[in-house]
């Protein structure tokens, strides 16, 4: 770590990595930042960076797992690096299938070493979107990284009547790519992992638990001699 | 030695029985397949037939099923062999009133690798469904017996199999009257026992590059059924009992 940052607390103070968060009800990007104010207590301040979001994304180290972001309370993460085993679902249903990337801010949004985390729907989409733009163009690339920038968000209108709601997917464009910066040094975030990672007390049950197929597979009927269209 | 990689059924090989794992890994003897191999293989042909083509009559699916039965056991000297094929249509019928309301799967027959740390050989293997929409995969097993549970071996083989994807991991079990799916549970746990399993087996390897050696320190049980058949014979012919 060229500036000694340290982007992992390590203990029980919960996480001390600066980040940027994307808000899929605004489709928006915001940057965090925490600063003291005169009494000495810090404050946070979200600064909306979606009009000149850009940044060397880490994507050689996105992390993927589940995540939760209780209201009031500090998210909780348990995470691999893409490609390992995912860890084990925890039971409490407030965990969503999640992913992380840690990355460097352009000078012109911020210049410093940030990660963004989420876990709705619409921001995986985009992430999944981009890391595929990734894949596709890293071998024509070795040893850099993609440069990121948010082109748009596109809304995303789910549920009906009083359930309807619209999120906005992030459309990531690789605009282009560079050598990894010195200070964008990859600690994996590894709180909780420890403890999920612990034996069970008893042998594993295999499963008895009879399922039947979802419901929704059930229309998938082939189309018959009188459909058209 | 020409060891290149691990699977869930070698790696159960080896705890099960090391001498036949020595006779048929190190020293390439190879036991012929069973009536019961053969009918998994070809029951599965079908299945995968009436799946991928959802329209497809259950007796076009049979035909492929019998089809690919006929020709993987041609030479077999299975006294089982017809006994196990005529049971073949019932059997992809009971798979197809189970599999068919996943819809078409969106893989076959995938490829499936993985190494984790510490091992020098991956431990492969080919899934048999995956559903993309649903994120579910599920692996077909043909049985006389419909088993209350998820057999161990085939936790750890379908755990394998959802390593990179993290899908709902799902068993197929079905005889010629009945089906029943189980979902898989514990699946680190059972995919870490694949990983203790190969290294173990890599460590065991790693005590000599003579195949002869590994004879020096194993022996059959010849009371288990996997001394039976031919292997008997070479039990005999390599071990001396």
């Amino acid at each position: 770590m060229a500036l000694g940052l340290n982007y992992s607390s390590g203990g029980n103070g919960g996480d001390i990595v600066p980040f940027v968060k994307y808000d899929a009800r605004a489709g928006r990007m915001f940057r965090r930042d925490r600063t003291q104010d005169s009494s000495g207590a810090y404050v946070s301040d979200d600064v909306d960076i979606t009009s000149t979001f850009k940044a060397v994304f880490d994507l050689e180290n996105i992390e993927v797992g589940f995540s939760k972001f209780g209201a009031g309370a500090a998210p909780e993460h348990l995470f691999v690096k893409l490609g390992d085993p995912m860890p084990q679902k925890p039971a409490d249903t407030g965990f969503k299938q999640g992913a992380r990337i840690m990355m460097k801010l352009a000078a012109n949004c911020g210049g410093d070493i940030r990660e963004i985390t989420g876990n709705s729907t619409a921001f995986l989409k985009g992430i999944d979107d981009l890391h595929t733009a990734y894949e596709a163009g890293k071998a024509a690339n070795p040893g850099k990284l993609p440069v990121v920038i948010l082109k748009t968000a596109l809304p995303i209108t789910s549920g009906s009547g009083a359930k309807k709601s619209t999120n906005y997917q992030p459309v990531f464009e690789i605009s282009g790519w560079a050598p990894r910066p010195n200070d964008l040094v990859h600690v994996a975030k590894s709180a909780g992992q420890q403890a999920t990672q612990a034996g069970p007390a008893a042998a594993p049950s295999t499963g008895s638990t009879q399922v039947s197929a979802p419901q929704a597979a059930k229309q998938l009927e082939p189309a018959g001699a009188d459909d058209f269209g | 030695m020409k060891f290149q990689r691990h699977s869930p059924s070698s790696l159960n090989l080896f705890a099960a029985s090391p001498a036949l794992f020595v006779l048929e890994k190190i020293m390439g003897h190879r036991q012929p397949g069973s009536a019961p191999m053969y009918r998994g293989t070809a029951v599965e042909d079908g299945v995968t037939h009436g799946l991928l083509n959802l329209a497809a009559p259950l007796d076009e699916c049979s035909a492929v099923a019998l089809k690919k039965y006929d020709t993987i056991s041609a030479l077999s000297g299975d006294k089982r062999r017809e006994e196990y094929r005529i049971t073949i249509p019932d059997m992809v019928k009971s798979a197809l009133e189970e599999l068919r309301p996943y819809g078409i799967p969106t893989e076959c027959q995938k490829f499936v690798e993985w190494k984790p740390k510490g091992l020098a050989y991956p431990i492969v293997g080919f899934l048999d469904y995956h559903w993309a929409d649903h994120n579910i995969t599920i692996d077909l097993k043909t049985t006389e017996k419909m088993p209350s549970s998820v057999k161990v071996a085939h936790a750890r083989q379908i755990s394998l199999y959802v390593t990179s994807n993290n899908a709902d991991a799902r068993a197929c079990y079905v005889t010629p009257k009945k089906h029943a799916t189980y979902q898989i549970e514990n699946v680190d746990a059972h995919r870490n026992a694949l990983h203790q399993m190969a290294m173990r087996c890599e460590a065991f390897l790693a005590l000599s590059e003579d195949p002869e050696f590994f004879k020096s320190i194993t022996i059959p049980d010849l009371d288990s059924f996997y001394w039976g058949g031919p292997a008997r014979q070479l039990a005999f012919e390599h071990w001396g009992i």
